[in-house]
């Protein structure tokens, strides 16, 4: 095996924090594809420009995704990452494993590819990072026979993921590993057949603290919350006073809606103007948890920069049920993407969709009313659109007012 | 020796079989949970069952056999149990309290760190970088690798008034949740893209290449059978790269890095935020990038000093002031800093009340 | 109609649009519906069923993904020609 020299991310070796060159040199240590991304990366921090081209068009029979191909410029100074293409292996729900489980999906890898891989993706899925194109029916092959299927990609709904809820987490108000399980089985056909015109993600989380970065990066985010009271036991706030917690400074006056009153023995919390942002709970976990009817509220609509600035999800559906078969919110998921179908244009995320169409056509065609719960305020511009209808059921509601003699605003 | 029979649409595994006997007993009937140190927490059930989790550092590319690593340790102290975060660190589910202390000697002895939750700082969300994307003008894992260095305190003991969660983008893309982060990192190019026309007809599609760009800087050009750019629209985000490989955007002198500070993406007492803008340029300086490094460190430790405990960094912002932050931390501010796209009339000041 | 005759279809149609558009697989089934009046679900079931041998093929590029006619190298790799 040729024996590069690398000085420069050598430099990446030192230091506390875990080195991923030394990682690749371990791969490197018995595996030329490895060894070949050292050169090669090495050569990267030499002249400071990359030199993978754009992707490629690889793939397994009968599948759109999953696979991304990836080609070097430097394919003959360096052979090993002439091809060098990304699996994603759709990973279970939680990214729980257990050590029989990866090691299985280790020795297949060690066997086709270059022995390096991502845990995770930021999508979700396990990347396995470079192989041959002539390797990928085997790789789908050894993978799909043990019960591990690709990931999604291209103009297709991505692999769904979720936070660890129910698993470890005494905050979540649904079962997100069971909720990301049904719906990644329920749409592995837009999963592995890009049908879209572009991509769509979801993510769930089990509560406001939104630890997968739902609002910020799925174009629908599944978050976690409750319609009941939070429940107090005083005798732990009592605890955590005596710990030294100061309840008026982090509590009350960091409460964002002022709901919450302490006066040195008892925490009392107005429930009905509580915007169930979990802030006390997260810090008196102890002490305080929600009750009540569970579900979650559905935002749509986040994305990265590109092309014309960055979007965080908006409020849709306040609340819906998330329970088992789930049928509500699959039925919701189709409405979406049938309307998203029928407006976009080719590159265009549901965010940007419903900035050109309007919010009104797409609440409309999902069947969604409108509510203030959806908006920061309303409209500041009297550029409306009025309908026929719009105006009839004006007219209808004064009709209405004139006979009874009261107004109805 | 012949392929096993492949199948399609079977989805991943259930994840029921990956959960330890402790969770599938205990499963959605958690009661609380204490940080008892970075590196360790326990989750007691309703039932007062325990489950103790230690969670270690890592630099998400893995070999395999620094996964193999992991089995082994699972194996001898968690029943073959373990999980990875969304934040790409590792966590060992212990379910016996007496192997939690030979594992943390165990962990340690094999160099792994053991940190990240709680009020501190925890892995680097991050992209590919030159390790593996076209499109990269710097290389994410590298930078991940010198801040982490430096920040070690935040992740293995020291505490912040409030999570910090820092993220890598090695191009305006920004794949990841980098556009909501407490301070990112964003790669950016800074010239207009040369184009290669005699490539263009044979491998870009004209309407593609022109509705790509965000300020409609692209227009046809007959003569050369291409495209030409308008360079005093063009804000250099390479979208048109990315649709058309012969137009170019890499050029090692000028792609440099800025920094983004502010982002949230949980509710916890302030709506979600997006980053914004304070450094607007860093020249990109592998292997060790000693000035973007040293700039984050620097806003790290002046939120340290001034906000509230529990304020996150935007929220201490929104609180004292973008002028009081740029005085604070002695950050030049620039025309950079000033929204010209499409944030401009959300971003500017109507009141004349504001600080000196 | 036939399965073979509405895939000769579907392929024509692919092949039409060679080297002037990418198609997406919508377009390709709301295409051959106009022509040929065949319901669309046939038309994606005929459609999936040459993706799945290889006679048609998901690609990629532009930032999008599309059904295109596969190259020679392509079905070479996935051992459908010598
Ligand atoms: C030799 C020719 C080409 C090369 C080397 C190339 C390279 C690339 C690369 C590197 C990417 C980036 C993938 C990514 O990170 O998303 C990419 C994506 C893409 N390319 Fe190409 N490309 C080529 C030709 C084309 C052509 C001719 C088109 C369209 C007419 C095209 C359309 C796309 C699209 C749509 C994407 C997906 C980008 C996305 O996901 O947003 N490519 N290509
Ligand atoms: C034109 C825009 C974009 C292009 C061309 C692009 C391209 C890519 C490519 C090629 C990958 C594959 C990485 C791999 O697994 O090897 C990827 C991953 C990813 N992208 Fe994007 N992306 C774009 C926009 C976005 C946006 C807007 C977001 C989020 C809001 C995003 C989030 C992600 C995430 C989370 C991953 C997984 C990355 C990982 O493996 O860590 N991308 N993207
Ligand atoms: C159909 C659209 C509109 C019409 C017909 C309209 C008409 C008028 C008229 C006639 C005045 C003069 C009032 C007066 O001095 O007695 C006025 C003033 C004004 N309009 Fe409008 N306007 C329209 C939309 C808007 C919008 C969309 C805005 C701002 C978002 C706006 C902001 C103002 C302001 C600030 C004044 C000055 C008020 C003042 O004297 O303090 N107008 N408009
Ligand atoms: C979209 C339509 C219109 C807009 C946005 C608009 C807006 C305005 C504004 C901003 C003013 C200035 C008010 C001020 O000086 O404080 C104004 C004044 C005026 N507009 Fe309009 N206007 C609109 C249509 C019309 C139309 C259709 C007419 C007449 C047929 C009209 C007649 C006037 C008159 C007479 C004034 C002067 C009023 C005054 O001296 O106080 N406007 N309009
Ligand atoms: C850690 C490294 C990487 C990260 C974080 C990353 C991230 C991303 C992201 C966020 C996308 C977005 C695609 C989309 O959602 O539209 C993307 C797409 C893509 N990436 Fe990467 N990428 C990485 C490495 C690579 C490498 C090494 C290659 C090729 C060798 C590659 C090839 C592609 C291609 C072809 C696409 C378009 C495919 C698609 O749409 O999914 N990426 N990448
Ligand atoms: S999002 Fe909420 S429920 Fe899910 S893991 Fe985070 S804190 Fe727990
Ligand atoms: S959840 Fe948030 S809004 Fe509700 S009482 Fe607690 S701090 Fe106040
Ligand atoms: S941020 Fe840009 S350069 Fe980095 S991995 Fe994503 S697309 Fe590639
Ligand atoms: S780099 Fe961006 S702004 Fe500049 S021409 Fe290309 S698409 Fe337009």
């Amino acid at each position: 095996m040729k024996k590069y020299d690398t000085p420069l991310i050598d430099e990446l070796e030192k230091g506390p924090w875990p080195s991923f060159v030394t990682e690749m040199k371990r791969a490197a240590k018995n595996n030329e594809m490895a060894n070949d991304a050292l050169g090669h990366l090495e050569k990267c921090y030499k002249t400071r420009v990359g030199y993978w081209k754009h992707g490629g068009i690889v793939g397994v029979l009968g599948y759109g995704g999953g696979v991304i191909g990836r080609y070097s410029e430097l394919g003959d100074e360096f052979p090993g990452v002439a091809h060098f293409h990304t699996v994603r292996i759709n990973q279970p729900s939680g990214f729980f494993y257990t050590s029989a489980a990866l090691r299985e999906i280790c020795d297949i890898w060690d066997k086709y590819g270059s022995g390096l891989t991502n845990v995770h993706g930021s999508t979700g899925d396990l990347v396995l990072l470079g192989t041959k194109t002539e390797a990928l029916e085997a790789v789908f092959a050894e993978y799909s026979s043990r019960g591990w299927d690709l990931g999604g990609s291209g103009s297709a709904l991505r692999t769904p993921s979720c936070c660890v809820g129910p698993g470890r987490c005494e905050w979540t108000n649904y079962d997100t590993l069971d909720l990301s399980y049904a719906l990644t089985q329920e749409f592995q056909d837009e999963i592995h057949r890009p049908t879209f015109a572009y991509k769509f993600k979801i993510k769930m989380s089990g509560c406001a603290c939104d630890c997968v970065a739902s609002i910020a990066r799925a174009d629908m985010s599944i978050i976690g919350t409750w319609k009941g009271n939070i429940e107090v036991n005083q005798d732990e706030v009592k605890n955590y006073a005596k710990k030294g917690m100061d309840i008026n400074a982090e509590i009350v006056n960091m409460c964002p809606t002022q709901c919450i009153s302490y006066d040195g023995k008892e925490l009392k919390i107005n429930n009905a103007e509580c915007s169930r942002c979990m802030h006390c709970i997260t810090r008196m976990t102890k002490a305080l948890r929600p009750t009540g009817e569970r579900g979650a509220t559905i935002c749509i609509g986040s994305k990265a920069p590109i092309v014309v600035g960055s979007l965080l999800s908006w409020v849709i559906v306040p609340f819906i049920k998330v329970e088992p078969p789930y049928t509500e919110l699959k039925d919701l998921i189709r409405k979406i993407w049938e309307w998203w179908d029928d407006n976009a244009k080719p590159r265009e995320r549901i965010g940007e969709v419903i900035e050109m169409k309007g919010m009104r056509s797409f609440l409309e065609a999902i069947g969604q009313s409108p509510i203030p719960q959806q908006i920061k305020e309303p409209r500041k511009d009297p550029f409306m659109f009025y309908t026929e209808g719009d105006i009839a059921a004006f007219k209808a509601k004064e009709a209405e007012e004139k006979k009874t003699g009261k107004f109805k605003f | 020796m012949a392929l096993p029979q492949r199948k399609t649409d079977i989805g991943p595994p259930h994840y029921k079989q990956f959960l330890p006997p402790v969770i599938q007993k205990n499963y959605g009937k958690w009661k609380y949970h204490e940080v008892i140190d970075p590196g360790l927490m326990v989750h007691v059930a309703e039932s007062g069952d325990k489950l103790w989790t230690v969670r270690v550092a890592s630099p998400r590319i893995l070999a395999t056999d620094t996964i193999r690593e992991h089995c082994d340790i699972a194996e001898k102290y968690c029943g073959g149990f373990f999980r990875y975060t969304t934040r790409n660190n590792v966590e060992f589910l212990v379910s016996d309290e007496k192997q939690v202390e030979p594992l943390k000697k165990d962990l340690a002895k094999r160099g792994f760190k053991m940190g990240g939750i709680g009020a501190g700082i925890s892995n680097v969300v991050h992209t590919q970088g030159w390790v593996h994307c076209h499109s990269a003008c710097t290389d994410a894992s590298g930078l991940v690798k010198a801040m982490m260095d430096e920040l070690m305190p935040y992740f293995e003991s020291k505490r912040l008034p409030s999570k910090v969660r820092l993220a890598v983008a090695c191009c305006v893309n920004m794949c990841g949740a980098v556009h909501c982060s407490d301070i990112a990192v964003v790669a950016v190019h800074t010239k207009v893209p040369v184009i290669k026309h005699e490539d263009f007809k044979n491998m870009c599609e004209l309407p593609t290449v022109i509705g790509s760009c965000p300020t409609r800087a692209i227009s046809p050009d007959p003569a050369n059978k291409s495209v030409k750019i308008n360079a005093e629209k063009c804000m250099y985000c390479g979208n048109c790269f990315t649709v058309c490989p012969p137009i170019s955007i890499k050029d090692p002198d000028r792609d440099g890095i800025a920094i983004v500070v502010g982002g949230k993406v949980s509710s916890l007492r302030t709506s979600p935020k997006f980053s914004k803008l304070v450094i607007p340029y860093i020249s990109n300086e592998p292997p060790r990038w000693p000035k973007a490094v040293a700039a984050i460190k620097h806003i790290v430790e002046v939120y340290a000093k001034h906000a509230r405990k529990h304020e996150r960094i935007g929220e201490w912002i929104d609180r004292i002031g973008w002028e009081r932050f740029f005085s604070l931390t002695g950050i030049d501010f620039t025309f950079q800093c000033i929204d010209d796209f499409t944030f401009m009339r959300d971003t500017m000041r109507t009141s004349a009340t504001f600080k000196w | 109609m036939e399965m073979t005759e509405l895939q000769n279809k579907i392929f024509a149609f692919c092949e039409a649009a060679k080297g002037k558009k990418k198609l997406k697989e919508k377009d390709i089934i709301n295409g051959v519906n106009a022509e040929s009046g065949v319901d669309k679900d046939e038309v994606k079931k005929a459609l999936r069923e040459m993706i799945n041998v290889g006679r048609l093929m998901y690609s990629y590029g532009g930032g999008a993904s599309s059904v295109e006619i596969p190259s020679e190298e392509y079905l070479r790799e996935k051992g459908l020609i010598k």
